[in-house]
């Protein structure tokens, strides 16, 4: 037997959860031919169907592109640190967390929530990180096509992955999905909402297998200097686009928004892909050209994290090639060491 | 690590109280911190080695060595040169006025190993605080370490910082300062070295049994350094030096200080000459 849920009913579902004061997020159609994760302001927002995947990811929900650690005020030359600023900032230990529900997620994008843990949890702690991660629900979608640029069977995923989800909706082709609950919160959140069936829902095949981690890390480990690089970087305009479209780039800046801005301290994303990444104060920078910079972003993803925390920092999504101006990307540059 | 309260923002600072400001150079400062919070300033301490994020609040935070020594239990001191945003800010900045401090973080040095060796530090330019501190705390433990030589250069003698604790430091038993500026940067009545740190140390003919080296300052002149060790004997396990790639968060999240897989912030910023062997040179 199985639980399904019928298109109207998941609508409802988000509508109950917007009323009910959950931030709902998930693909919507924000002009043609772009699609993002957002946040809904009603179910009819929910792009279900008809694209591969959206050109952002759901790591926004948990790690936001900017995020207010701490105010202070500023009176002569005394400080004082206060919670912050705005309202749905998190630098109040005891400020309750605004419930989150990600609904049609990718499973790339679900997938890469587990993997972003183990960085904002090894050692210290960071709260801000793990309290919007424990007051999110993801509800993945599996998908029904794969596009060019997608290769989550590469690194050990595929359409139908159910790592990072709460739960997960299978198409059943008759406007209507199989649920599978995964966590007590995925469980939470579709009780009493389906009803039994004997349909069983079915996912894309997924991509071919397009090249082996493996190689690609023995590759990136023995080749730090080599002309490799810099022809891949060629082209490279570093924008960064890779980095903010990633569901696991994690990287981020600490900067100070002025008096102007009514001082605060916040984080923001940042890219290994920027020069001022990694300059010294002496002007000297171990990163000073784009091949360096290439390379780290492999690097990190395919011998520095897994290293360190056991896994890829890549789920195959294909974002960073996707949205790339110039078509650079882990897919092209795994694919070309691999082929080698 | 310094985290007892899990659910703590880990980010937030400790302000602490400018008690007082030295100008090293034209464009170096030194300033003297103490903790506003008592319970804070009871309970701190670090090791020799390690940094701090210092913040002047408007501008932002900047990453920079403890250079007193962690036996001083009454403040915390750094030095900066001044080159930008945060720098130009905290170069404004006078006594009583409040600057942000979070750490300490990082290894700092294994003072406990180098226990019964003789002390070699070589320094350059703005290398000198972080080189300070150690020397202060086997000074403060004296009968734990063998001869202590000191070779410090600077650009000029304009740009040499702590001139006065040089001078403090020779007149101790068993401790040898060499200064010297590069050639040109000399004053008529200049009466240190003339040459490049590693030449002079070259010329110094320190004679020392399996020593352990701490050398800080430009990749080039570490470079032109590690020869002459090699001839002395000296192995690189017994050679240290501190990384100083720029940091953010200072607490192995922000992604940008690794060289090859090693996090500077934690696993640093004090490495042997060893292990930066194994490594990339991303420094």
């Amino acid at each position: 037997m199985s639980e399904i849920i019928s298109q109207s009913g998941l609508r409802q579902l988000v509508a109950d959860r917007i009323a009910a004061g959950t931030i709902v997020s998930g693909p919507t159609q924000v002009k043609p031919k772009l699609v993002l994760y957002a946040v809904l302001g009603s179910p009819d927002d929910l792009l279900l169907e008809g694209f591969v995947r959206p050109d952002n990811s759901i790591k926004e929900c948990v790690f936001p592109k900017q995020e207010e650690l701490y105010g202070y005020r500023i009176q002569g030359n005394n400080i004082e640190l206060t919670d912050g600023l705005t309202n749905d900032d998190l630098t109040n230990d005891d400020a309750p967390v605004p419930k989150q529900l990600v609904v049609a997620a990718r499973p790339c994008d679900a997938a890469a929530l587990p993997i972003l843990d183990h960085i904002f949890n090894w050692d210290f702690k960071d709260e801000f990180y793990n309290r919007r991660r424990a007051a999110t629900t993801v509800v993945t979608l599996a998908c029904d096509s794969h596009g060019e640029n997608c290769f989550c069977t590469s690194v050990g995923l595929h359409p139908a992955a159910e790592r990072g989800s709460d739960a997960m909706l299978f198409e059943l082709g008759d406007g209507s999905y199989e649920v599978r609950c995964i966590t007590d919160k995925g469980r939470a959140l579709f009780d009493g909402k389906t009803e039994e069936s004997d349909k069983v829902g079915r996912a894309d095949a997924g991509p071919e297998k397009k090249f082996d981690p493996e190689t690609v890390r023995a590759f990136v480990d023995q080749h730090f200097e080599d002309p490799f690089w810099s022809q891949h970087a060629l082209t490279c305009v570093g924008c960064g686009v890779c980095a903010f479209t990633c569901p696991t780039c994690h990287c981020f800046d600490i900067v100070d928004a002025g008096p102007s801005a009514g001082n605060a301290r916040y984080r923001t994303w940042d890219s290994c892909q920027f020069p001022m990444f990694t300059a010294h104060a002496s002007g000297h920078n171990p990163r000073a050209g784009q091949p360096s910079r290439q390379r780290q972003r492999i690097l990190h993803k395919f011998s520095i994290y897994p290293n360190k925390f056991g896994e890829i920092l890549c789920t195959g999504c294909g974002n960073c090639t996707r949205n790339c101006p110039e078509g650079i990307g882990v897919l092209t540059v795994a694919t070309e060491i691999d082929h080698g | 690590m310094d985290n007892a309260n899990a659910n703590a923002n880990v980010y937030k600072p400790d302000l602490m109280e400018v008690v007082s400001v030295r100008q090293q150079t034209p464009d170096v400062k030194s300033l003297s911190l103490r903790f506003i919070d008592p319970e804070r300033a009871r309970s701190f301490s670090f090791q020799v080695g390690q940094f701090g994020i210092f913040s002047a609040f408007g501008y932002g935070e900047s990453t920079f060595n403890i250079c007193s020594s962690s036996n001083w239990k009454d403040r915390i001191e750094f030095c900066f040169r001044k080159v930008g945003r945060v720098t130009e800010a905290l170069w404004k900045t006078e006594e009583h006025d409040v600057v942000g401090f979070r750490g300490p973080y990082g290894n700092g040095y294994p003072m406990d190993v180098w226990k019964g060796h003789d002390l070699v530090f070589l320094g350059g330019g703005i290398a000198m605080p972080p080189i300070r501190c150690a020397v202060w705390y086997a000074l403060e433990n004296r009968a734990d370490y063998g001869e202590i030589t000191i070779v410090y250069g600077a650009r000029s003698v304009a740009d040499l910082v702590y001139v006065d604790e040089l001078d403090e430091w020779a007149k101790h038993e068993r401790v040898r300062v060499v200064r010297c500026v590069d050639p040109g940067g000399e004053t008529p009545d200049w009466k240190g070295e003339i040459g490049f740190v590693p030449h002079v140390f070259e010329r110094a003919q320190v004679q020392s049994k399996d020593p352990v080296v701490l050398v800080i300052g430009p990749p080039i002149m570490i470079k032109n350094t590690l020869p002459i060790l090699d001839k002395m004997g000296v192995t690189p396990a017994s050679v240290y030096t501190s990384i100083e790639n720029r940091m953010k968060c200072g607490i192995g999240k922000c992604g940008r200080c690794n060289v090859g897989p090693i996090y500077i912030c934690k696993d640093g910023p004090v490495l042997t000459m060893e292990q930066l062997q194994q490594l990339p040179a991303d420094y």
